[in-house]
Parts: structure tokens; C-alpha cells; sequence
């Protein structure tokens, strides 16, 4: 079952863009990334998921009901990691976490000391004396005290310190073995390149691929680099060969397509390196930006 | 329930803040009627003042040397002061969400926006009649010097009656605008406003006979002290349009607040 649909979902503010029919699904139990760049569209989507916002045209669907007619519903079953977390300022974060336990139809108390005990945070603060990173503690702990069947992250990782990370990341690896379904938005790309089996990129308020990881990685493009004397870059003016450049005798290209027409490029001559990598997925990513 | 209930601990602070303002007001008002309590001299000054002025304060059917006369006076101070607490109150505790960017999280969490409004609304009313109780006590205490009569109580009482009506009014002016407006910031300053728009209107109502219609235009001109005193009790007419602008606000507030985009 698709955990996630969205169909042709279209959202401007006024006249400003949002986001522009954008479709895709979610299958149960997977890791979904969704990067790009600020700006493109992802905290836009996440908003209409939870309806804090309404859809200009298109629909989104979370386990099967529509997000805005079920929302509370549905609500029950997410947890939300907001890339910016605002609580309740003079309130103790024991007492957030409870207001926040408090909506849900199961007993949270024991998940919640867990998850304070593993992100070692301390719960008799206030919030207001919360450093950034330790808000965005509280908000871990808060979007899954619940043990929800979907967890909503956009940006989680920013102000955490990178044990911090580490803890978070494989938590969410535990969430997902025990079941739940991860919508992973970002723009870094290190991050979705560990975590996620899937990716969307949007830009521009658009989707303009979606891809299993290990695919965008393989069926892409290679970064190929040559040395060789005299070598004249203008003869690899072919089709699928993009990025062209040449320093210091080294040709550098990325390349798409069959691989035995770049060998018959290089031909015959007296080679003194060649290297063919896979682009990481800040390449491919740059290179969707483009 | 439990939004209701942290709605009220954290405006706590808030109802303290107005409960001291309407004491001080109190205690000061009262002071300054001493010097009028039993004293000839004063109804002279008074009946040489020009009657538009005395409308304009409402002071031309009030004898200002008895107790009951000087809540007469008052009452329009009191009312105002309520009145604002209420609109502010009622603005704010629906904008804050947007202002302070918590609504990404109080409405990520299972609830329906309209589970949301009740319990802030409900919330806020019982800010907007503790704050009337605090009025009444403080109001009584302050008149115990100046042997009350049976009248004076059934007056303050029914004035009490007409103040809440003013306040939830207010208030519910104040939840509609926090509700509908998409500039969350501005919903407060307008809702007081309105509210002061409403007060000059009420002067200008009483200023000619011909400006009578203004009488339904303004909330302050709804119940007339004079017949609350003499005859304690409020006129039907405004008491149904008082629920009526309160019933239609509401609704307004319900619906807007579901339709429309949050802003974070």
C-alpha cells in the first residue's frame, strides 16, 4: 500500500509559486528522500501533507485518506520534525512532551523517557532557555513519542552536532525496521545518500526525477578524466558528453550513453591516466540544477 | 480540555496585568469620588456645565453626590477597560500561534482547527469573566464607605450583566479577526480599533437626537445606565442583537479559520 500519494498537487500563494504539479507515491516502509534546493517547494509539500495549508488544485493522500478531510485522523499516525521547531516558550519541556502526549490515543510516557534519555535531554528546562540544537531535541522526542507510522522530517539535521546525528540517523533506521515510513526532506545530500532507498528532487516547485538511489547512481552519468599527450578535448564534442573541460593535460567530462564509443574517442593513443567513477550525489544533483 | 487548560495558565500573567489596571482604576476613582460624596458644591459646578458636555460623559442624569450616581459615571470607564482586555485577548490568543510560529506544531498535532478555536475561545471568555468578577468585588469593596443602598447592588449587578455582554462582544470580535486576517499582526491594533471607532461612535449617538441610529451601530450605546439603574434591566432588543453579533462572529471565525492558509 502507498503510504504517500500525491496527485498533480499544485499550490501558489497568490501569485507566487509553490509548488507545480507534483505527483508521486510512497511505498510502506521505505525511506523516501526529497531534496533540493531552498526554496524549491519542500516545506511547501510537507505543509499541505499536514494541511496546514490548502492545495490550489490536486490532492494529496496519506494511508489512503485524503490529507485535508481526515487530517486529524491521519495525524494521529505522524510525526512531524520541523526543519525550524517553535514550542510554547515558557512552558518545561516535561510539560510540552505531556501537552504533546496528551493528543494521542496511546500511553506515550515510557516512549517519551527513552527518547529523552537517548538524546539526552534534559526535561526540566524551559524552553526558552533551550539552546537551538536542544529545541531541535525536544522536537525529535515530541515527533516520536508516539511511535508513529509516518515520520515527516524537513532539514532534521540542522543544529545538531554531529554525535548527535549519528544518534538521530540510526533512530530513524530503528523506526523504520520496527515499520514506520520515512519522508526524509533535505538539501543535504550526504544525509538522503545514507539514509534513504528512494529519491525525489524538485526544482523549481517541480519534480524532475524520481529515482531509486542506487540507480541515479548507476545509470548516470561517469566522471571520466583522461591525461594524455596532446590530447585535443574537441573531439569528445559528442552526444551524452557534458561538463567538458581541460587542466593541466587532464580532459575531465561527465559521460551518458554507451561506453565503447568514449574508448574509441580516446583510441589509440599513449594514455597516462584515466580514471571512470560514479558521480556522487552532489554531481548528479549539481548537475540537475544546472 | 488540555488545550484549554494551557490556554489559561499561560494568559494567567495577562488576567493579573488587567486585574490591576481595573483595581487601580478602582481605587483611584473612587478616591476622587470622596470629594464629591455628599457634597452641595459640586451639583452647582455641574448644572452650570453645558449639557452636550455633560451627555458626552454621561454625567446630566447621575447625581454624582450618592454612590449609585458615581458607578453611573464609571461605568463607561469600566466598560471600556473590559472591552479592550477582551478584544486584545481574543485577538491575540488565536495570532500568537502564527506570531510565535508554534502553529506547526499545534495544529501538526491531531486536532481540528475548530477543537482549536473552541478551547481558545473558551478559554479567553472565562479570562474575560474572571476579570468581570475581579470589577464587581472591587467595586463593592471600594463602596462599603459610602453606605451602599439596595439600589446601588441591583444596579452594579445588572450593569455587571450588561459588561459581560460588551466583553464577549469584544472578544468575539477579537477571535474573528485573529481568525480571518492573513496578516496575523495587525488582527490585535484593528480589533482596538474598531473598539475605539465604536466609542466615538457612542459620543456622536448621544450628541443629537438624529444620530439616535448610531445607538445600534455601537456596543457601548447598547445599554443605557440610566435604565439600568432606574429600572434594572436591560432592553431586550440589544441584549438579542448583543447575542447576535456574537453568534455571527463566531461563525465567521469557525469558518475563515478552516478555509484559510496558516502562516509560518
Amino acid at each position: 500500500m502507498s503510504i504517500i500519494e500525491v496527485n498533480h498537487l499544485t499550490k501558489y500563494y497568490g501569485k507566487s509559486r509553490g509548488i507545480v504539479d507534483v505527483s508521486f507515491n510512497v511505498e510502506e516502509g521505505e525511506i523516501f528522500g526529497f531534496i533540493g534546493p531552498n526554496g524549491a517547494g519542500k516545506s511547501t509539500t510537507i505543509r499541505l501533507f499536514l494541511s496546514l495549508i490548502y492545495p490550489t488544485k490536486g490532492e494529496a493522500r496519506i494511508f489512503g485518506k485524503d490529507c485535508i478531510t481526515f487530517g486529524p485522523e491521519i495525524r494521529q499516525e505522524i510525526g512531524y520534525l520541523p526543519s525550524e521547531v517553535f514550542y510554547y516558550e515558557g512552558m518545561k519541556v516535561l510539560d510540552l512532551l505531556k501537552y504533546s502526549a496528551s493528543f494521542y490515543k496511546k500511553d506515550c510516557t515510557q516512549r517519551m523517557q527513552e527518547l529523552a534519555d537517548l538524546m539526552e535531554l534534559d526535561l526540566k528546562r524551559r524552553i526558552s532557555d533551550l539552546s537551538y540544537g536542544n529545541k531541535k531535541k525536544v522536537g525529535i522526542v515530541q515527533g516520536l513519542l508516539h511511535q508513529p507510522k509516518l515520520i515527516v522530517l524537513d532539514e532534521p539535521t540542522a543544529g545538531l552536532d554531529p554525535l548527535m546525528q549519528h544518534k538521530f540517523f540510526n533512530l530513524i533506521r530503528e523506526e523504520n525496521k520496527r515499520g514506520a515510513t520515512v519522508f526524509f526532506s533535505s538539501h543535504i545530500l550526504g544525509e538522503v545518500q545514507r539514509l534513504c532507498n528512494r529519491v525525489a528532487i524538485i526544482k523549481e516547485g517541480s519534480i524532475i526525477a524520481i529515482q531509486d538511489i542506487k540507480t541515479l547512481q548507476k545509470d548516470n552519468y561517469k566522471k571520466i578524466r583522461v591525461t594524455a599527450d596532446g590530447l585535443d578535448e574537441k573531439r569528445f564534442q559528442v552526444e551524452g558528453v557534458t561538463e567538458l573541460g581541460k587542466e593541466n593535460g587532464t580532459v575531465s567530462l561527465f559521460y551518458k550513453g554507451d561506453i565503447n564509443v568514449l574508448v574509441q574517442l580516446i583510441g589509440s593513443r599513449k594514455i597516462t591516466d584515466l580514471t571512470v567513477e560514479d558521480l556522487t550525489l552532489e554531481e548528479i544533483f549539481m548537475h540537475y540544477y544546472e | 480540555m488540555n488545550i484549554f487548560l494551557r490556554e489559561l495558565r499561560s494568559n494567567l500573567k495577562s488576567l493579573l496585568v488587567w486585574s490591576g489596571i481595573v483595581v487601580l482604576f478602582s481605587l483611584v476613582g473612587f478616591s476622587k469620588f470622596s470629594a464629591f460624596y455628599e457634597n452641595p458644591e459640586l451639583t452647582a459646578i455641574l448644572d452650570s456645565m453645558p449639557p452636550a458636555v455633560l451627555s458626552a460623559l454621561s454625567m446630566n442624569a447621575f447625581n454624582l453626590t450618592t454612590v449609585t450616581g458615581f458607578f453611573g459615571i464609571m461605568i463607561l470607564y469600566f466598560s471600556l477597560i473590559l472591552a479592550i482586555a477582551a478584544a486584545m485577548w481574543g485577538s491575540d490568543i488565536i495570532s500568537k500561534e502564527e506570531r510565535d510560529r508554534t502553529v506547526e506544531f499545534s495544529l501538526t498535532l491531531p486536532v481540528t482547527r475548530a477543537r482549536l478555536v473552541t478551547a481558545k475561545t473558551a478559554a479567553a471568555a472565562v479570562n474575560c469573566l474572571l476579570l468581570l468578577l475581579v470589577t464587581w468585588g472591587i467595586t463593592l469593596v471600594s463602596a462599603q464607605n459610602y453606605q451602599p443602598d439596595s439600589q446601588f447592588y441591583s444596579f452594579v449587578a445588572i450593569s455587571m450583566l450588561a459588561f459581560f455582554l460588551m466583553q464577549m462582544i469584544f472578544l468575539a470580535l477579537g477571535i474573528f479577526l485573529g481568525c480571518a486576517m492573513k496578516r496575523h499582526k495587525r488582527a490585535g491594533s484593528l480589533a482596538v480599533s474598531i473598539l475605539l471607532g465604536a466609542y466615538f461612535v457612542s459620543i456622536l449617538a448621544g450628541l443629537s437626537e438624529d444620530l439616535g441610529f448610531l445607538r445600534y451601530v455601537s456596543p457601548f450605546k447598547y445599554f443605557d445606565p440610566v435604565m439600568m439603574m432606574r429600572e434594572s434591566r436591560l432592553e431586550v432588543t440589544f441584549v438579542l442583537l448583543s447575542v447576535a453579533i456574537v453568534a455571527l462572529l463566531l461563525a465567521g471565525a469557525y469558518t475563515a479559520y478552516a478555509r484559510r492558509d496558516l502562516y509560518i
